[in-house]
């Protein structure tokens, strides 16, 4: 090895070149996704081509340099083509265009203990395992007692792996794998073996390997681990590159990213629920108009907690709105700020002094504030049919930070039975820069005052 | 090609490796071993010398001893072939997460069905000898012949396992090549029987040439050059025939392979 090594230098010093561990030039990935699940000769045969497919870019001119010694990590969302990239380095897959150049011998840990054959020994495997990593038999007869101790499987070793389980499996893996000694690893989310203080031995591996100025290529959800371990950090989106550069600046960046993604997705979410609501309003008011769905909706009151939506349909709570102070549809907002819950209930029936509430309960379903119209002490008068009232709550909300849920309801004035309720309308996320137990604020003032003792 | 087969070379472990593997799968669990394999030629060969010297009375003196020495070198070459033909899509673990020359897989199952076929040869050996034969005078032409019968399994291997990662179906397809490959071979028939107008085809079929020769050296205990069929140049078209399909094997297996991880 040291041989070898001092050899490698010798190189490096003659062609500066050399330098470079990993290369990547302008590199395009277009996957074909056929339509056809399975191909086959006889579809070919009988259509006299191929069916249609979908061109698919998975990486849109990436170029980007690793030098001996490095430690680079790819980040990105799902499907960025992060796993595209390293199995393009570990030669698993061709570039549509581009160049993808590396010195050095490399080791790919994409998958551990792939090619385990569960009717082998551990043993058995390991020679196996070591051979398709690029490991001479020499080497692995040579390292076996290191593999062994380093998986802590000893006891197990010469039973076959399919007795083993899916953490032993990965664990044997990680052993070999480690042992195999390339100039550049890369690895792929597989860091997460194990117990702790197997994780922990993982890293201390990786660490020696990083000392002894090899080349590290890391694929990571973890983004920690990536600020780590890592001296450069790719950000990868879409295929493209989003940005390149030291692992902090660019592990923000993502991190905002990902914020900015997860909020979005939670609104889209919310969208999609309120849409579903609607339309089932709309087709209950369709139903209650044919006079036949009046009772079955009345008898459904009965487990009122765990149902959506309920009632005798008299009156329909309809056209929904969550509004901020500016009348912009919102569903969340900070602490304090004023918002307004606003609905339209149309009358199928003649209702003399129905009440109007709303109630809002934590994610627990905990009744967190609750109102309505008569304990406003408000008359709200006689509703023939046909007539429609517009309802407006404006709620100051003083609550600690968190996601409630806001239901609707209208009731007749006996306070016990209701023409229309809907549960869990809206989620509303509040932001509050302070955090405390609880769901209310109350606004504390905090002060010490120390005696000191005089012993 | 030339680097190709220098980079082969350097994966030269993992083949055997891959190969050991295979042939302790397959007689793992079985105190017996590798007698297990030897009972399947053996039945077949017993199902079919009561039928063509019992039942049909085809008159072929020692029977037995005529089908065995064809059937176990077409053995080596269908085995082969079906075992082969899956080898790329059952090992997508492998081809979808770790470089390495990919002819490696079909190889082994041919390095296994190899190993397999020689042990039969050395049991053959034996009981031939028992049995009072003196082909010997004439094994020297065997490893030659094997060789030779090699570089075709191989390119059928490549081939079939290539296009199957395309063509899924192409396993069914695949018995039923075999089985006409089978039945176009003197192998349960000698080639005299066949009409006149049909023997041309046959001889084209490398396998028969192959057959022919170890039937020569096992069961009509003949020179290679005075036993007719096959002359030089018979053989030589089956070599050549026998190439082709070796570099066609090859050079589609090449074409093929970089897109397997994508195909898979």
């Amino acid at each position: 090895m040291n041989k070898k090594e001092n050899r490698y230098r010798e190189k490096r010093i003659k062609n500066p070149k050399n330098d470079v561990a990993v290369d990547i030039r302008s590199v395009f990935k277009r996957y074909r996704i056929y339509h056809e699940k399975i191909p086959s000769l006889k579809n070919t045969i009988l259509r006299m081509k191929r069916t249609t497919f979908e061109e698919f870019l998975a990486l849109d001119n990436v170029s980007f340099t690793v030098d001996h010694g490095q430690t680079l990590g790819i980040i990105g969302p799902n499907g960025s083509g992060k796993s595209t990239l390293l199995k393009l380095m570990a030669k698993i897959i061709q570039p549509t265009s581009g160049e993808v150049i590396v010195n050095g011998s490399l080791s790919a840990l994409l998958e551990l203990g792939a090619g385990f054959h569960p009717d082998l020994t551990g043993r058995e495997n390991v020679y196996i395992n070591a051979a398709i990593l690029g490991m001479r038999k020499r080497d692995v007869d040579k390292k076996m007692d290191e593999i062994i101790e380093f998986s802590e499987l000893a006891k197990f070793i010469d039973t076959p792996v399919k007795n083993y389980s899916s953490g032993m499996y990965m664990r044997l893996g990680f052993s070999v794998a480690i042992n195999v000694n390339p100039d550049i690893l890369l690895v792929d989310e597989v860091l997460a073996v194990g117990d702790q203080a197997f994780q922990a031995k993982c890293y201390k591996v990786i660490y020696n390997f990083m000392k002894r100025g090899k080349t590290i290529i890391i694929v990571s959800h973890d983004l920690d681990t990536v600020s780590d371990l890592c001296s450069k950090v790719v950000f990868l989106r879409n295929g493209k590159i989003e940005d390149i550069g030291r692992p902090l600046d660019i592990v923000t960046k993502y991190r905002a990213y990902i914020e900015e993604l997860d909020k979005k997705r939670i609104i889209e979410h919310q969208r999609a629920e309120r849409k579903k609501i609607f339309k089932t309003v709309i087709e209950d008011n369709k139903k209650v108009i044919d006079g036949e769905e009046i009772s079955r909706l009345s008898n459904l009151s009965v487990n009122e907690g765990t149902l959506k939506r309920f009632g005798s349909g008299d009156a329909q709570i309809q056209d929904i709105k969550l509004l901020d102070n500016k009348n912009r549809e919102v569903d969340f907002c900070k602490y304090g700020d004023d918002i307004k819950i606003v609905y339209e209930v149309l009358f199928r029936k003649k209702v003399e002094e129905p009440i109007f509430g709303v109630r809002i309960t934590d994610f627990k379903g905990n009744i967190v504030y609750g109102t309505n119209t008569r304990l406003n002490n408000i008359k709200t008068g006689i509703f023939k049919k046909g007539d429609i009232v517009k309802v407006t709550f404006r709620q100051k909300i003083s609550l600690i930070g968190g996601a409630y849920q806001i239901s609707l309801a209208v009731g007749y004035k006996d306070n016990k039975t209701y023409c229309d309720w809907i549960n869990d309308m809206f989620t509303l996320n509040v932001i509050h820069k302070n955090r405390a137990e609880g769901i209310s604020d109350l606004n504390p003032e905090i002060s010490l005052s120390k005696t000191i003792s005089k012993i | 090609m030339i680097k190709n087969f220098k980079i082969l070379f350097s994966y030269r472990e993992l083949l055997f490796s891959l190969t050991k593997k295979e042939l302790k799968v397959k007689y793992r669990g079985s105190v017996l071993g590798f007698f297990w394999s030897l009972l399947n030629p053996i039945l077949t060969m017993l199902v079919y010398t009561f039928v063509f010297s019992i039942v049909l009375r085809a008159g072929i003196k020692e029977f037995a001893i005529f089908l065995i020495c064809a059937l176990l070198p077409f053995n080596f070459l269908s085995n082969s072939v079906n075992y082969s033909t899956g080898s790329i899509i059952s090992n997508s673990n492998l081809v979808n997460k770790i470089y390495f020359p990919r002819e490696i897989l079909p190889l082994s199952i041919v390095l296994a069905n190899l190993f397999n076929f020689l042990l039969e040869l050395v049991a053959l050996f034996i009981a031939l000898t028992v049995l009072g034969y003196k082909f010997y005078l004439f094994i020297y032409v065997l490893p030659i012949l094997i060789f030779i019968q090699f570089f075709l399994v191989v390119g059928m291997t490549l081939l079939v396992s290539a296009l199957n990662v395309f063509f899924r179906d192409l396993q069914h397809l695949i018995t039923i090549i075999m089985m006409v490959w089978f039945f176009g071979t003197p192998i349960i028939y000698p080639l005299q029987m066949v009409p006149e107008r049909f023997q041309f085809i046959i001889k084209l079929n490398p396998m028969t040439v192959y057959a022919a020769y170890y039937r020569n050296i096992f069961y009509y205990i003949k020179y290679p050059e005075g036993a007719g069929f096959p002359g030089i140049m018979e053989t030589l078209i089956a070599v050549g025939i026998t190439l082709l399909i070796f570099f066609i094997g090859y050079f589609v297996f090449k074409k093929l392979e970089p897109r397997f991880a994508e195909e898979i």
